[in-house]
């Protein structure tokens, strides 16, 4: 688990814009879905989503709104249209890492 | 206002972290509860369950701390990335970097070398204890021609006894003393003080101690207190001086101590107390007992703690009324003026300044606007950057920062360069300052002015930065719907540009409108006949001591025909005051006749003169004859009058052979009755500008004063005569000291000193403001004909002709003055009423000097429309199609 929080350090930004590209979600439901479809790879803790997601705000790439559901206060993010732009360019960066990295650790 | 509403909108995102915490304490625990609720959905009991969850998240504190952390980085980050950026947008232009951080050290370095001056002498508190309770007491004279004239011994005393709102009263009157024994014979400057003078100003003596009680004694005063310039000066600063003797005016006067260095006596400067007294000793302790009429005290009062100015006014004016019931003063009374000190012993200086910093506060504005227009411009060159970074999802917010860190790095830079040249403006300020404004050397550039330069400076910067959003929210809105912004040509930051430059035109002809009439006022007072002629006359002063009145008066006599007879002397004479001196007035009262009713008396200008004085100075004869040597103390006492006083008292006849009575011994009674032998016309000598009192001169060989103007008239160079008059005086008297060595002229100089200064300053600003505002001019034409480069191709194309192309350039030339002119003037008139206390024989509004405003801005907005107008005529046809 040591090594994957590691990577998360630089990929919890895209990853939490990825979980966003469908519908808003408050912290909780984000950090369990990262973890659902990583299938328990990544765990998000909140001494690293919190500030992620303020990072993420303060950037204009997601937006939080408080929402009452279920008679409870939650503050939900949604993705904003700076950052649909952001996560299609991180994504495209990221594809390029993997296929690079890929042709290095594949080569002879 | 959009603008508006996005300063603010930034303003919150930067100003709204406290709001940010409590949002993130309720979001944590949110999600704290989210966790324990599943946990209990789980079977876990409450407790256990948010125990758990909190377990879970690590401490609150901790992820707050992190999420604190992320946002002060941003913001460090995102500033540091800014300034980076706007640094490397700067670097990029360094022309206009240049001009840029140039325009605004001007401004800002010419503001703060100004405001220096009104800091330390309008605004800083003078350097005494509790500044504000300090007051200064005038008697009103005014009906006499003399609105602020000084009070007498007894008058003091009445202060004292009467007034019920003041700890108490000093007074002081400057005079001078030789200095002798020890060293080269010197006249001091000498500040005659009532013994509580200096604990009344709550000012102490650096080493030894001020006056007390005891010093105070019955005839010439036997101790002195020193400045600290004599003490250094003549005494080597040595400490031990103090409690020795030394001889002042030949009797020996123990010295009781030093003043500091930095002590400054700030009296109003008709006060006739100069600022560099060099030593003070106490009054005579019979000064109460001195005749009422016998007026030269300068009164300054310290009120109780608490006590409203008004209130002490209306108390001292019940002293002049109780006073003037109990004593004989005539018809008029006795009124007295009380003000505070503060204000005025700066209230002669403090319109000039204000009108001078008024002047600079336009310039800045003028330098700002330049600054302002550069930046639109290059706003709008960057359309495109602008367009590009919007398009990338750069908020408003971003945008708007962007622009305030590259405006605020921009205003910085004009900030530090502008107060290492106000450093070198106050220099050379303060050298080319008059002596007659020896105060201005209190100007430095503290803490307070910088705060204040730079408090200005940034909401200048604010306003710069905001300026060229202007043009950034024509991009985004363009971009909305689908334009090429960077095409559409400028039509708004145009706009805003040109009123910009518009409005610095205004601003220019302000300034020159308001020079030109100080300089018609300079000249007016310049052409101005004071009705004497002081060219080729050297000046010095001398004090006489002899142990007799005719010794003394022997003593002038021979050096006058000593100094008649050297060579390259026209003549030589002596006068009781140089015209517009410092040394306390002399006048008293006169009356018709000898004998008449006192309470009728009117006041006069005292003067003596010696035979051959007015011939000297071409004080013009109206009819009689002028003093002889024959008029003397054995014959009986003569004046001669002057026209106004001629007229008045003796209306459509001759005054010559008349009985005035007059008070040469300054009694306050006019006793001594004396036969008017000649008269002649006004002399300016108290003022430049003003009429003031009637005059009467006495001959010196009757009535002479101690100390002396000597006069020397050159039949060429005067002060080449210095060496010769030194020599004489040596054979006559080898412990003689004489001082204001001077030309006879540099008085006058002196008294026109400020107003001259003013104007030159005043003329200053308004050729830098015209330069600025030309060069503002220059820019907006010349982007108006730059992007009409088309347009004008197109023209030429077309067959325009040269003088139709020049013709559209002028034409909008002529729009942008011609509005900036009738703003201007309007101004103007408002502005020119406001200083209407600065001018002299020319009104506010005087057609003429604002008519020759107009040619000179004419001619300046010319000049800078010539370039642009020859580049709209060059703009090539074929290129301009190509381009298309």
């Amino acid at each position: 688990m040591a090594q994957s929080t590691e990577l998360l350090k630089g990929t919890l930004g895209l990853l939490i814009l990825r979980t966003l590209e469908l519908e808003p979600r408050h912290g909780v439901a984000i950090a369990d879905r990262i973890q659902q479809i990583t299938k328990g790879t990544f765990t998000v803790k909140a001494g690293s989503l919190f500030p992620a997601l303020h990072r993420l705000e303060q950037e204009g790439f997601i937006a939080g709104e408080w929402l009452v559901t279920e008679g409870r206060r939650i503050k939900s993010y949604r993705l904003t249209p700076a950052g649909r732009q952001q996560l299609a360019a991180e994504k495209k960066q990221w594809a390029r890492i993997v296929s690079a990295v890929g042709l290095v650790l594949d080569s002879e | 206002m959009p603008l508006w509403s996005r300063v603010v909108s930034f303003w919150r995102t930067v100003a709204r972290g406290r709001r940010l915490d409590a949002d993130l304490d309720a979001e944590l625990l949110s999600y704290v509860d989210e966790i324990a609720a599943r946990k209990i959905a789980g079977g876990v009991d409450p407790a256990t369950a948010r125990r758990l969850a909190l377990m879970e998240v690590g401490g609150i504190d901790h992820v707050k701390e992190e999420v604190r952390d992320v946002r002060i980085g941003r913001l460090v980050e995102e500033t540091v990335r800014d300034t980076a950026y706007a640094w490397r947008m700067l670097r990029k232009a360094p022309g206009f970097a240049v001009a840029a951080v140039v325009t605004l050290a001007l401004g800002v370095g010419a503001n703060t070398a100004i405001f220096s001056v009104v800091h330390a002498l309008l605004i800083a508190p003078m350097p005494y204890a509790n500044p504000d309770r300090l007051v200064f007491v005038w008697a009103d004279q005014a009906s006499e021609g003399y609105a602020r004239a000084p009070l007498s011994g007894p008058e003091l005393t009445d202060l004292d006894t009467r007034a019920s709102l003041f700890e108490g009263f000093g007074a002081i009157w400057a005079t001078t003393a030789a200095l002798t024994g020890d060293n080269e014979p010197e006249q001091l400057r000498i500040g005659h003080v009532s013994h509580d003078f200096f604990p009344l100003l709550g000012a102490n003596a650096e080493i030894g101690r001020t006056f007390i009680e005891a010093d105070v004694v019955k005839g010439p005063p036997t101790s002195i207190l020193l400045s600290a310039s004599v003490w250094r000066r003549r005494y080597g600063s040595d400490p031990s001086i103090v409690g020795t003797r030394i001889l002042v005016n030949g009797r020996p006067t123990t010295v009781v101590g030093v003043m500091p260095a930095d002590f400054k006596l700030l009296m109003p400067p008709d006060a006739a107390v100069p600022d560099d007294l060099e030593a003070f000793q106490p009054f005579d302790r019979f000064l109460p007992e001195f005749p009422r009429g016998q007026r030269f005290l300068r009164v300054i009062g310290r009120m109780r703690p608490g006590v409203e100015l008004a209130a002490a006014q209306q108390d001292i004016a019940r002293v002049g009324e109780e006073i003037s019931k109990a004593y004989q003063y005539g018809v008029a009374g006795r009124r007295f003026e009380t003000v505070s000190l503060q204000a005025d012993a700066v209230h002669e200086i403090r319109g000039p300044l204000l009108a001078l910093f008024g002047g600079v506060a336009i310039l800045l504005v003028i330098a700002c606007v330049n600054v302002a227009s550069l930046l639109i411009a290059r706003a709008a060159a960057r359309t495109k950057e602008t367009a590009m970074r919007a398009a990338l999802g750069a908020g408003n917010a971003r945008l708007l920062r962007q622009h305030l860190v590259e405006g605020l790095l921009l205003t910085t830079l004009g900030a530090v360069a502008g107060i290492l040249v106000a450093r070198w403006g106050l220099d050379a300020l303060l050298a080319l300052a008059p002596p007659a404004l020896s105060r201005l050397s209190a100007a430095r550039i503290n803490i307070p002015v910088i705060v204040f330069s730079v408090a200005v400076v940034f909401a200048w910067g604010v306003l710069l930065s905001v300026a060229p959003l202007s043009e950034v929210w024509r991009v985004r809105l363009a971009n909305a719907i689908r334009i090429d912004a960077a095409r559409t040509g400028g039509s708004t930051g145009q706009s805003l540009r040109t009123a910009l430059i518009a409005g610095q035109v205004a601003m220019s002809v302000v300034l020159v409108i308001g020079a030109l009439l100080l300089v018609r006022t300079f000249q007016n007072v310049q052409s101005l006949d004071p009705g004497f002629n002081d060219h080729a006359i050297q000046s010095f002063r001398l004090a006489v001591r002899a142990p007799s009145r005719e010794r003394a008066l022997a003593f002038s006599r021979d050096l006058q025909s000593a100094l008649s007879a050297l060579p390259g002397v026209v003549g030589a004479a002596a006068i009781s005051h140089a015209p517009y001196d410092h040394v306390p007035n002399w006048g008293g009262p006169y009356l018709p006749e000898k004998g008449a009713d006192p309470s009728t008396a009117a006041q006069a200008d005292y003067r003596s003169l010696s035979p051959g004085a007015l011939e000297l100075l071409d004080i013009r004869l109206v009819e009689g004859r002028s003093f002889t040597e024959q008029d003397d103390l054995s014959s009986r006492p003569v004046v001669i009058v002057d026209r106004r006083l001629a007229e008045r008292t003796w209306p459509g006849q001759s005054a010559i052979g008349r009985e005035l009575g007059v008070d040469t011994f300054v009694t306050g009674k006019a006793e001594i009755g004396a036969t008017v032998v000649g008269v002649v016309e006004h002399v300016r000598h108290r003022n430049p500008i003003l009429e003031v009192r009637e005059q009467i001169y006495f001959p010196q060989r009757q009535a002479m004063r101690n100390p002396t103007v000597w006069i020397v008239k050159a039949a060429s160079d005067p002060a080449a005569l210095m060496p010769a008059i030194r020599e004489t005086l040596k054979k006559l008297d080898p412990t003689l000291p004489i001082y204001d060595v001077r030309p006879l002229a540099a008085y006058a100089e002196g008294a026109n000193a400020t107003r001259q200064f003013t104007m030159q300053l005043s003329v200053l600003f308004a050729l830098v403001a015209l330069v600025l505002a030309s060069v503002g001019v220059y820019g907006v034409m010349a982007y108006s004909v730059a992007t009409r480069h088309r347009e004008f191709g197109v023209r030429r194309a077309l067959g325009a002709h040269d003088r139709q192309v020049l013709g559209l350039v002028a034409r909008d030339g002529a729009w942008l003055l011609g509005r900036g002119l009738a703003g201007g003037i309007a101004a103007a008139a408002l502005v020119a009423w406001l200083m209407r206390g600065l001018l002299f024989g020319v009104s506010p509004w005087d057609p003429a000097t604002y008519a020759s405003a107009i040619p000179v801005l004419i001619v300046a907005g010319l000049v800078a429309c010539l370039l642009p107008a020859r580049r709209a005529v060059a703009a090539n046809p074929i290129e301009a199609l190509r381009a298309e």
